[in-house]
């Protein structure tokens, strides 16, 4: 019975453990859509510093905004990754 | 040509020094080989209860702000720096000076090209953001933060690990971390580190609270750029009696700034945090895995990430501001 118990609650524990790495592997799957984002800004804006090299100084300025933007939520993703990890 | 001749005496002596440091790396490593940490999302408490408040709770001494205060005293050490070059007369300034002088000035051509005329207004808060946020990220390129603390028991959910005495300083023993060994795993006393120095930006406390600083400032620049009609954004009325249906979306469109708004809290407090806590638990992953060369180029790699979110982190609410102060007058021209 006793070790019967101790069964049970290593199962539990197994599958709680289980649970988080599934879990935090899924949230990450939300950075694709960061990645996407940020491959597509940024070489919208190498083509149009290709096109008007005067104008690098804006354009890589708003670049580096919009990266910040389509950043933003793959580190969403990361951070509830962090979160299920070490928090929960 | 100055520059040549100190390059080329310094190399003889610097690599020398570096392939030391190399071999002595190695053989640390061989002696004592590091281990994952046990990594903890709250910023840790390094002092007793300082005081409690009464719906709050108790306030500690937490590792973060230690590394917030240190970031401060930095940052008061450079302007004195800073002021005592200006006064001196000198057209040209030189060195630790130098660098301020040509990233405030590169801050203040990017206000002056967004903001226009609010360019004086607006550049404090970013430049003063950007510069606590880069000497907070950059804490963590110095050695000993995150690895020099006080050790305790391991509690709850906590993985612990074993210690060995490898000195003493007065009366306190110096203990390091070591590996268990795989017989003897599961008895014993095992425990944990909590730093003395943990980077600022690891803690949700530091960013969120630059954020509503930013955010809110934000409204303050509008109110004080726009006047009372700033508030129109977010509770539109202009158009509602004179084109219902349009009128019923803009309103609706204000009500959704006024979400916006709130959601830049969110947003700006977990891009600072995700980057750099994500970066301080990839630097003890990879000191685990390869111990000696490996987390130097990781080290190089958080120096870009902590300069690129300190300039975002300002840019942001650079751009926020503007747009605060630009309101819907050059709209209603175009429409």
């Amino acid at each position: 019975m006793e070790a019967e118990k101790h069964m049970v609650g290593d199962i539990v524990l197994a599958a709680t453990v289980l649970g988080k790495l599934i879990g935090a592997g899924l949230a990450m799957v939300g950075v694709l859509g960061g990645g996407i984002g940020i491959g597509i800004v940024s070489g919208g804006a190498v083509q149009a510093m290709g096109r008007n090299p005067d104008a690098t100084g804006t354009i890589q300025t708003n670049m580096i905004l919009g990266i910040a933007f389509a950043e933003a939520t793959a580190i969403y993703a990361l951070v509830v990754a962090l979160l299920i990890l070490f928090v929960f | 040509m100055k520059l040549e001749k100190s390059r080329s005496w310094r190399w003889g002596i610097n690599r020398w020094i570096i392939l030391g440091l190399v071999v002595l790396g190695v053989f640390a490593a061989r002696a004592y080989p590091p281990i994952l940490p046990h990594v903890q999302l709250p910023a840790e408490a390094i002092s007793g209860r300082l005081f409690t408040l009464p719906v709050i709770g108790d306030f500690y001494l937490s590792n973060t702000l230690l590394a917030t205060l240190i970031g401060d005293v930095l940052l008061l050490i450079l302007a004195l720096f800073v002021r005592r070059a200006i006064r001196s007369g000198e057209m040209v300034l030189r060195g630790i000076t130098g660098a301020i002088e040509a990233l405030l000035e590169a801050l203040y051509q990017m206000a002056e090209s967004t903001a226009g005329k609010w360019a004086a207004t607006i550049f404090p808060w970013m430049a003063t953001i950007v510069m606590l946020v880069l000497v907070a990220n950059w804490l963590e390129l110095i050695p000993g933060t995150d690895s020099i603390g006080l050790i305790h028991h391991a509690e709850g959910a906590a993985e612990g690990y074993p210690v060995q005495e490898v000195g003493r300083l007065g009366e306190l023993p110096v203990v390091t971390i070591v590996k268990a060994d795989a017989e003897k795993a599961g008895e014993g006393e095992s425990y944990v580190l909590a730093p003395f120095v943990r980077v600022a930006s690891t803690d949700l406390n530091f960013t969120i609270g630059l954020a509503i600083i930013s955010v809110v400032m934000s409204q303050v620049v509008g109110i004080r750029a726009l006047g009372l009609s700033y508030f129109s954004k977010f509770l539109n009325v202009k158009t509602f009696f004179s084109r219902p249906l349009f009128g019923v979306i803009d309103f609706g469109v204000g009500l959704l700034e006024l979400i916006s708004e709130t959601s830049k809290i969110l947003s700006f407090g977990f891009r600072l945090f995700g980057n750099i806590f994500a970066g301080s638990v990839l630097l003890f992953v990879i000191g685990s895995l390869i111990p000696v060369f490996a987390q130097s180029a990781v080290l190089l790699f958080e120096f870009f990430i902590g300069l690129i979110q300190a300039l975002i982190f300002g840019m942001l609410t650079l751009v926020f501001m503007a747009q605060a102060t630009a309101g819907h007058a050059h709209e209603e021209a175009t429409h």
